[in-house]
């Protein structure tokens, strides 16, 4: 482990048959877990390099009891780490040794569907694709599609500000949730926005979403659901060189088509994913792009042709324009299963995040040509390429020593690139911890005080989810304190009128 | 009054710092357009951000464009218009309602949240708003989100500058989403229908699988005597029901022709084509009925946001026990309410009514002295209106940035 994680209050750890005790007070039955047996399964979440045994688990399935077991956390000065199904790729849930983990898997119920009001109000232990299935029968959809929505929970979805292949269209998450039921540090229960499009004052719902559980924990939430497309059809489009591939997603864009998905895969991906799922993808392609469009049939049809032209304007080799469901699916198969794909040619993989312009994909991936030279790792690209979110899968193997550091460095090198080319650390996984110690190549030390003040309005102790997201944590007063920067004249050296 | 003129971030910081010094209080604007909104002010100096107005980068390829805050955003607007782009978003121009010869910049757009009809599609101000650099009250320049549209690194201070009145930060520089402009667009307009039907429509279409990108229902009675209403489409004595689809041609046509017939059991629809549906569309985003110039220019006017398949229930009681006049958009999750003068602007019944319905009420047309007796926003649970104000602190702890614009105090 290269990150370092804040030091266990042995205080606290010395209390924690006291701990326990309390907690099944508030929670009886099997929703307490202190067993390191049972507590194995919580002991990493998505980011599988990293394991820490949490002091112990509770699983609450009411906001009541939610809201006294932080009470009850936060007067004895207990950190908490918030769970849903525990898929964060950041990190954003690893437990610490003296914190209480608190699993939001018992709320998993949609509270209600509303399709006059197109909204559904859900607790946050649903999964992603349950909401989907649940309005399905009548046409509906809720749109952000992670590729772990089979197994992502709405509540995490929240908390990371989730996207999807759909979210170039559609929007991430916080674009489509419009309220929520939050539970503070103190216990207090607060209801924010609701199924009126904007909420009153200050748009918190906006900034809790992809606050990455340090804020408070959700334990209700309501989102937007959409009519789904009437049609989609999907282009496989092959490239003898990555600069005529980005050229080609440029004009599409730069045509005015926003198509529902548009994904490209360098060489190394392709063939793994063609080795494991045959989709018969094209193997002496250098990029591959999967352009999906969606909505009525006649535009799908001819906003298909429009692309078609477009690519072969930009000189690909190949243009196959699925005719069928079955095709579509095919198409998208090799994508969808690209991560299990390199997992398969790998020992180990690590997954990066981050985003670029559009315009600088040839440079991003001729930069992480020469970084994987430098480092000795393999590296296979699969990315979001219509937003210019980056997927780069660095291959390794853990048993060798040193080769996870190795991987590592290589990521960060990566992401230092991303920032270097105009985009960000992360597109939609999250800081957690993975990323935690890179924000400075991003933010000023200015910038992360204004955002950690925000975390103290929320949580003054900061005992909600410590060492996720900012590299160095400050006390709330510290923070709070206000250098004058007096000046003799009241307004110096402005032009005045 | 002193009002300074800052020439870039410096100046704003320097500004700020002296003003947390001398313990003055400031008044943020950009052109003071929307100046009449919210509750009055002691403050003793303006800020005032026009001179803070290049155009830092358009790339239209990347649909981003990165401006200064104090940037006209007509002059933005015609500037994206010039490569078929335009904010989504759809912001309004409050200039018509408010009464004022400016129409406003970018900063202050953002500032006041806005949208236009086509928020049932696209969002808000607040969707659209990648990155921001401001100087809070600390009297520090800090940097927000970024220059991509997909970005989760660290939290979305965005979301908070936008719709905050400038009771946060002054923002200085804002990189904002831009779209392409659709090749052409249809409206259907049924006319004579009930607001209850209305509400009942516009819920079927934008329950449809047609893309609808606009929704609104003016009763009547808001038409009043303005003949020329609604880019010439309105006819005094008849209530119009308008659904809006954009796209390539093909497409819009397509769909115009499915929708007209789901909603044949409202009525049979006329369709409005390209630009004077523009125009059209152009009068419900700037509240036009209500304009300071027409016929209801002296009474006061409440935007009231609200679950939309409960607009019509809402407005309907706006109109029996308050008398007011009203205008639906976003398929009803939208009420323009214009009222008789009053001294409290009929306030604790709209909030009730609001509140009862799921919704909020902003007051945003009244005089001074209505302002000064009234909660302009909508009063928020003791428990939000806490978390508010902590946050409201953690940018600005000694209130030196438009103090007591959002809350009386």
């Amino acid at each position: 482990m290269t990150i370092m994680m804040p030091a266990p209050d042995h205080a606290v750890l010395s209390r924690r048959p006291a701990i326990v005790a309390a907690l099944r007070d508030i929670v009886p039955g099997e929703g307490v877990i202190d067993t390191p047996a049972e507590m194995l399964p919580y002991e990493s979440d998505g980011l599988m390099a990293y394991r820490q045994p949490p002091m112990v688990v509770v699983l609450p399935d009411t906001t009541e009891q939610v809201s006294r077991v932080l009470k009850y956390c936060f007067e004895q000065g207990i950190k908490v780490v918030p769970r849903g199904s525990g898929t964060s790729l950041s990190g954003g849930s690893l437990p610490l040794a003296d914190a209480v983990l608190l699993g939001l898997g018992k709320f998993k119920r949609i509270r209600e569907i509303d399709f006059d009001n197109r909204v559904v109000v859900t607790e946050p232990g649903v999964t992603n694709l349950a909401i989907s299935q649940a309005v399905a029968h009548a046409g509906f959809y809720y749109a952000p599609d992670p590729s772990s929505q089979i197994a992502c929970s709405i509540g995490g979805n929240v908390a990371e500000n989730s996207g999807g292949v759909h979210c170039l269209k559609y929007g991430m998450t916080t674009n489509n949730v419009l309220g929520c039921e939050i539970v503070l540090m103190t216990g207090e229960i607060l209801r924010i926005g609701g199924k009126a499009a904007e909420s009153a004052g200050y748009d918190l719902m906006g900034v809790i979403t992809g606050s990455e559980g340090l804020l408070g924990v959700i334990t209700e939430i309501t989102v937007r659901i959409l009519q789904k497309p009437e049609t989609a059809r999907a282009l496989m489009v092959g490239f003898a060189e990555v600069e005529a591939a980005g050229e080609c997603v440029a004009q599409i864009i730069g045509d005015g088509i926003i198509p529902g998905g548009m994904e490209m895969m360098d060489k190394p991906a392709i063939h793994a994913a063609e080795a494991f799922v045959h989709a018969g993808y094209p193997l002496d392609v250098e990029a591959l792009l999967i352009i999906e469009l969606d909505g009525p049939t006649v535009e799908v049809d001819e906003l298909i042709k429009r692309v078609e032209k477009i690519a072969q304007g930009c000189g690909s080799t190949v243009c196959l324009i699925s005719n069928s469901e079955a095709e579509r699916n095919l198409f998208w198969a090799g994508r969808k299963a690209a991560f299990p794909a390199v997992g398969r040619i790998s020992p180990d993989y690590l997954c990066m995040d981050g985003t670029i312009p559009r315009g600088a994909l040839p440079k991003a991936l001729a930069r992480i040509r020469e970084l994987s030279e430098k480092y000795g790792l393999r590296c296979a690209n699969v990315f979001h390429a219509g937003d210019g979110n980056l997927h780069p899968l660095i291959l390794y193997d853990a048993n060798q020593p040193g080769e996870m550091e190795r991987a590592e460095a290589f990521g960060a090198d990566i992401l230092r690139a991303c920032v270097e080319l105009g985009g960000v650390l992360t597109g939609e996984h999250g800081v957690g911890i993975e990323k935690r110690d890179l924000m400075g190549e991003m933010f000023s030390d200015v910038d992360l005080n204004q955002q950690q003040r925000v975390k103290c309005a929320f949580d003054a102790q900061g005992l909600l989810n410590p060492g996720k997201v900012f590299p160095t944590l400050h006390r709330c007063a510290e923070l709070g304190r206000m250098h004058v920067h007096a000046g003799k004249l009241a307004f110096p050296d402005i032009p005045r009128f | 009054m002193d009002t300074l003129k800052p020439r870039d971030a410096k100046d704003v910081e320097g500004a700020v710092r002296a003003a947390i010094a001398s313990e003055q209080p400031l008044e943020i604007i950009g052109h003071g357009s929307k100046r009449t909104i919210g509750q009055v002010m002691a403050t003793n100096a303006v800020l005032e951000l026009s001179a803070l107005n290049s155009v830092k980068s358009y790339e239209p390829n990347e649909l981003i464009i990165t401006v200064e805050a104090g940037a006209p955003l007509a002059d933005v607007k015609s500037l994206i218009d010039s490569k078929n782009q335009r904010f989504a978003f759809e912001p309004m121009n409050t200039a018509p309602l408010l009464g004022t010869l400016e129409t406003g910049t970018i900063g202050g757009m953002i500032a006041a949240g806005l949208a236009g009809p086509r928020r049932i599609q696209a969002g808000a101000a607040r969707d659209h708003l990648l990155g921001a650099q401001a100087v809070s009250g600390f009297g520090d320049s800090f940097k927000a989100g970024g220059r991509v549209v997909k970005n989760v690194t660290g939290y979305d201070l965005c979301k908070l500058l936008a719709g905050s009145w400038g009771t946060l930060a002054v923002m200085t520089e804002a990189t904002l989403k831009v779209m392409p402009k659709p090749e052409s667009e249809r409206t259907l307009v049924l006319r004579g229908l009930a607001d209850a039907a209305a509400n009942k429509a516009m819920t079927a279409a934008l329950g449809s699988p047609y893309d609808v990108s606009g929704a609104a229902h003016v009763p009547k009675s808001a038409l009043r005597d303005a003949a020329g209403a609604l880019g010439g489409l309105g006819s005094p004595g008849e209530a119009l029901t308008l659904v809006r689809l954009e796209g390539i041609i093909a497409s819009a046509v397509d769909r115009a022709a499915s929708l007209a017939r789901l909603l044949s059991r409202f009525g049979a629809a006329e369709t409005i084509e390209d630009e004077h549906s523009t125009a059209i569309w152009e009068c419900v985003r700037d509240v036009e009925p209500f304009a300071v110039k027409g016929p209801l220019g002296g009474w006061s006017v409440w935007r009231i946001v609200c679950p939309p398949a409960a607009g019509s229930v809402l407005g309907d009681r706006l109109v029996r026990e308050a008398g007011a006049d009203v205008l639906y958009d976003w398929g009803g999750g939208l009420i323009w309410a214009a009222m008789a003068p009053k001294p409290d602007a009929h306030a604790a019944l709209v909030r009730r009514l609001a509140a009862a319905s799921g919704g909020h009420a902003t007051l945003l047309r009244a005089a001074e002295e209505v302002r000064r007796q009234v909660d302009v926003f909508q009063p928020a649970s003791a428990g939000v209106a806490a978390l508010s104000e902590r946050v409201r602190r953690s940018f600005d702890p000694k209130g030196i940035l438009n103090r007591g614009r959002m809350t009386r105090g």
